[in-house]
């Protein structure tokens, strides 16, 4: 074999014996042997890429016939997976449209409904937990977010000489996400929407190191949600199940907002709390919020990312 | 020569002993399997649900639902005017015929009178300051007559729960009515019990009361 390669140059090529060949092979056979058990963790891979998926264009670039097939593979991918078969669409931003949120810290009692409403519309994983929205508790007459907590779980909220500050992602309107995104797999929208192409982005993970607001999430492992509360009502760029290794934010719930409808958040919110509209209508709610009560903060409003989600009081 | 090639057969012994190793611990995974975390659980669907937590009467009748609790002359007689008593402290006494009722509305009891909102010539009307008197399933208006700034917030939209569509032109909207959320009778907002916290920090360290810390 190669162990003498030296000595074979200026003699003529040694013939190899029966012995060192048999050796030789069941050396050759062992390391073979451990390479294949060294790859067995392989064997558990069944995500894998289509060869459809992986040739696929990147959402700016796909034409109107494109989109439908991506729509159907979905779709099948879906029905395969979950055994429903969902409705997805590709939603585009509305005209004359611009999305803001408003919420009321006077009025949130910290009760977590609208973090679970979240996961639930949104196909978010639930074990491992993945969750959009963080309710901070913090003491009366302070804002510091550094001192505030996630993990209170008392008999009864709210709590005394506490108030309660929900965050998630705050669509920023110079969004330090996509400019670190390598791949353009995340963009701002027309109507305000941070999105991001969940086929297109290869989880380099950029954007959560430059989220100020630790609003986007990576799927460390493969999301699992219960068959029975898939939501089967989808957006290519909203709700549509993820897979392992790609990042994933709150987009307002544009398979909702984009058709008209409140967020889920704002649904299920019992205080009444949150506010959406379009900011762009001096009719919206959240326009009159914005003109007329006290709007105290943008969060880390000195960053200069310019929320599109604000924090205001009742006088 | 005679050397090299025994030197060799012993190196290719041992890194075959050494693959044999990691076979059979790649094969039965020697550094074992670790420890599947417990399941988290789901989340109740109470926290799920979007109803207000009360119903108004103007919800009842339009649900076609019982409504008899509302009608005050099964039980009060008619051309018969309702006497309130008071106790020593000046608090109303609230008959055992409506215990259910707990008067809570306004700090230090202020508001304590029945008649500060019911009309007390028709039970079946409200009656506020300075308005005609209202049917029971528009109580808003009566509300709006001590909190203006509220009211005003709510016609805005900044005070109050809504639903449906944010864009009017695409769908129904609903704007609750207060007592969608306040009870009349004691309309502080009521304390709950908040939903599960997150479980996302479960993987790096989960210190709990139940499990001190083994590091020191």
């Amino acid at each position: 074999m190669n162990a003498d390669p030296e000595k074979n140059t200026n003699d003529k090529p040694k013939e190899m014996d029966r012995r060192s060949f048999l050796g030789a092979s069941a050396f050759a056979g062992v390391g073979l042997a451990a390479l294949a058990a060294s790859l067995k963790p392989l064997l558990e891979l069944d995500d894998l890429t289509s060869m459809e998926k992986f040739l696929q264009k990147h959402y700016k670039e796909l034409s109107p016939d494109d989109m439908a097939k991506v729509l159907k593979r979905i779709e099948r991918e879906v029905k395969d997976e979950y055994g429903v078969t969902p409705d997805v669409k590709d939603l585009k931003p509305m005209d004359g449209v611009e999305y803001v949120y408003a919420l009321n810290l006077t009025r949130c009692i910290g009760c977590r409904k609208c973090v679970h409403a979240c996961a639930a519309e949104n196909n978010l994983s639930r074990d491992p937990e993945l969750q959009y929205i963080r309710v901070l508790k913090m003491p009366h007459g302070s804002l510091d977010v550094g001192k505030s907590n996630h993990d209170y779980n008392p008999e009864s909220v709210p709590e005394k000489d506490h108030f309660y500050m929900p965050v998630q992602c705050q669509q920023c309107e110079n969004p330090p996400c996509v400019k670190v995104c390598p791949v353009n797999a995340t963009w701002q929208e027309a109507d305000g929407i941070t999105v991001i192409d969940y086929d297109w982005c290869i989880g380099c993970r950029y954007c959560q190191a430059a989220c100020p607001y630790s609003a986007r999430h990576f799927n460390f492992a493969k999301p699992s949600i219960p068959k029975e509360r898939l939501n089967p009502d989808m957006a290519y760029l909203g709700n549509r199940p993820r897979k392992m290794g790609v990042m994933e934010k709150c987009h307002f719930c544009i398979q909702r907002t984009r058709v008209g409808k409140y967020p889920a958040c704002l649904e299920v919110c019992p205080a009444g709390a949150r506010k959406f509209g379009n900011i762009l209508d001096h009719e919206s709610e959240v326009y009159k919020i914005l003109t007329t009560k006290r709007v105290f903060i943008q969060l880390k409003e000195e960053l200069g990312t310019s929320p599109r989600f604000f924090y205001y009081f009742d006088v | 020569m005679k050397q090299t090639d025994n030197r060799s057969t012993m190196v290719l012994v041992v890194l075959s002993a050494a693959f044999c190793v990691l076979i059979a611990a790649f094969t039965f995974e020697w550094w074992g399997v670790p420890k599947p975390l417990p399941p988290i659980p789901l989340v109740d669907p109470k926290f799920l649900e979007t109803k207000t937590w009360r119903q108004s009467y103007a919800d009842l009748i339009s649900l076609e639902e019982d409504v008899d609790h509302f009608d005050c002359y099964i039980c009060h007689e008619e051309d018969k005017k309702s006497v309130l008593k008071f106790d020593a402290n000046h608090r109303v006494i609230i008959p055992e015929e409506h215990e259910d009722i707990v008067m809570g509305h306004g700090t230090h009891g202020r508001n304590n009178d029945c008649f500060n909102c019911h009309n007390d010539k028709n039970l079946l009307l409200l009656q506020a300051r300075g308005i005609e008197s209202l049917k029971m399933e528009n109580s808003t208006p009566l509300c709006g007559s001590c909190h203006g700034p509220t009211l005003r917030d709510w016609e805005a939209g900044s005070h109050g729960r809504t639903s449906g569509y944010w864009d009017r032109s695409k769908g129904p909207y609903k704007k609750q009515d207060c007592v969608n959320c306040h009870d009349p009778h004691s309309p502080g907002f009521p304390g709950r019990r908040p939903a599960p916290a997150p479980n996302h920090l479960r993987h790096v360290s989960a210190p709990s009361a139940a499990q001190p810390s083994t590091q020191h």
